[in-house]
């Protein structure tokens, strides 16, 4: 399988006249494909759907993308379906993702699933860099496999690494690299069954108080087989909110929750992500 | 395995590898369960075989990916002859942003602070004397597997045993949480983890080829329960 490079860079700003967030350069290589930006009025959120118009990710796939939100800008980054991962007879596809949030800004990323095939291998990198007086919500989803066919938990290799920075300092670096079979056997020990889908958040806020009352109703989401935690990350910078489902409705349930609750220190996070 | 007969020389950093890896050693970390409580609660790990598994799935993996490379990587960058304190700062920061339930952060900044000051206070050698003062300059965040490498260095230990002395420490440290969190005899505690040191040679052996930028290892389940930990309303460890 020949290598496809695909490559995207967007800077996001705020007007000056009208403080309204807009594109202020983008540039994109297939796969990646980027629908018409809204405008969300309400919460004041630029929402970027960034489309893959291609079946999934592939053998020899090198996906870049570099996101950058500027000072008084406020995005919502999203993808319209999940990124799935296929078979692979042979080599690996790679994707390494870059957002830097400037202070005063906001960035969203809220991708659709990440659904890895039997037989695939793929290697993700994410790098979220936060300014002090920025503030932004990211979380990947992870699914065991095409649940509905039956299909779980039979990737080859899934290496997915997440490095969150605040200023300088380095606040989080989570590595996941378990074999199919070694989560599946966690999931089994935990008793989450064999379609245990998987929730990763970050949650900066500038003023994110070392014990604040959303904790308390983020814990009590815990019900119905859903596992959820927050804890302040080091550096106090902001928080990392693990959840883990017995499967993917309750994931995705889980996620409104989280950011229904979240709400209340983060207004932006009321943009709803369906909106396109 | 070396037939070499043991010299002196050994036997010096061998007992003191054996006393830092005595219970009886005041690190404090018969105060944490490193997040086994939380699992407990849950009902996850509830009796010897939940247990067994638990060490062969989470400790020993996250030994294997997280402590043990840590440890080898502050050991090469402790080098008594020409140390690299850049990268020494750069491990303990690692360390911490590693482990994003704080009280699985809190635990290793304690027991690598009284390490740390253990052995600068117990051999007075100039390399833990150095370390204290620079940390203490740099505010660097203390981590056991960074402090067991100076300790190591302190006492002239090889690297394979060092990491040897994190792999008994860490797994005699948490079956003894679980043998107050559980109904488990002295008997069983031990077949644990005898099964689990077993697994120990290999462990090294793979930890010590992990790159510096491939650290790193979480179980979702055991970060979520240490998360829920911090809140609970009772509870016997401190982690």
């Amino acid at each position: 399988m020949a290598d496809f490079h695909g490559q995207l860079s967007l800077r996001a700003a705020a007007r000056p006249e009208d403080g309204v967030t807009t594109l202020a350069s983008q540039s994109f290589r297939a796969p990646f494909h980027l629908s018409k930006s809204y405008w969300e009025p309400d919460t004041r959120t630029l929402l970027v759907q960034v489309v893959n118009p291609t079946a999934g990710i592939l053998s020899g796939d090198r996906l870049e993308s570099s996101v950058v939100v500027d000072a008084g800008a406020a995005v919502l980054l999203t993808t319209p379906s999940a990124s799935r991962v296929f078979r692979m007879r042979s080599g690996e596809a790679r994707s390494l993702q870059s957002f830097q949030v400037a202070a005063g800004a906001w960035l969203e990323v809220l991708p659709e699933p990440l659904v890895p095939h039997r037989g695939s291998v793929f290697h993700q990198r994410t790098v979220l860099d936060v300014q002090p007086g920025g503030a932004a919500f990211y979380a990947d989803l992870l699914f065991p496999g095409r649940i509905a066919h039956g299909e779980v938990w039979g990737w080859s290799r899934l290496v997915l690494e997440l490095e969150v920075r605040h200023g300088a300092a380095l606040a989080l670096r989570e590595r996941l690299d378990q074999s199919a079979d070694h989560l599946r056997a966690l999931a089994a020990l935990a008793g989450a069954g064999d379609t245990a889908c998987f929730g990763n958040a970050v949650f900066i806020a500038p003023d994110s108080s070392a014990a604040p009352v959303w904790r308390a109703e983020l814990h009590a989401l815990q019900r119905d087989g859903v596992w959820i935690g927050a804890s302040p990350l080091h550096t106090e910078a902001g928080w990392s909110i693990k959840f883990v489902a017995p499967d993917s409705i309750l994931l995705r349930r889980t996620l409104a929750d989280i950011r229904r609750v979240l709400t209340k220190n983060a207004p932006h996070l009321r943009c709803d992500a369906r909106k396109l | 395995m070396s037939s070499a007969p043991v010299t002196n020389t050994d036997a010096a950093w061998l007992v003191g590898l054996l006393q830092a890896g005595d219970s009886f050693y005041p690190t404090g970390g018969y105060a944490h369960s490193f997040g086994l409580e939380g699992l407990v609660e849950l009902g996850v790990v509830r009796d010897r075989e939940t247990l067994s598994t638990f060490f062969r799935l989470s400790v020993l993996p996250t030994l294997r990916n997280a402590e043990l490379p840590l440890a080898a990587h502050a050991y090469a960058a402790l080098d008594p002859v020409a140390p690299d304190w850049p990268r020494v700062a750069e491990l303990c920061s690692l360390a911490h942003a590693l482990k994003s339930p704080r009280e699985l952060r809190a635990a290793t900044e304690k027991i690598g602070r009284q390490r740390a000051e253990l052995a600068a206070r117990l051999h007075a050698h100039p390399l833990a004397i150095e370390f204290l003062a620079r940390s203490s300059a740099g505010a660097w965040p203390h981590a056991a597997a960074v402090s067991a490498a100076l300790e190591g260095r302190t006492l002239g230990a090889p690297r394979d045993a060092v990491l040897a002395g994190i792999c008994y420490s860490t797994l005699s440290a948490t079956l003894s949480a679980a043998m107050k969190l559980l109904r488990i005899g002295q008997n069983a505690g031990q077949t644990v983890l005898t099964e689990a040191l077993a697994q120990t040679p290999d462990i090294i052996a793979a930890a010590s080829a992990i790159p510096l930028a491939e650290i790193g290892w979480f179980n979702p389940w055991l970060d979520i329960a240490s998360a829920r930990h911090e809140t609970a309303d009772a509870r016997m460890f401190i982690s």
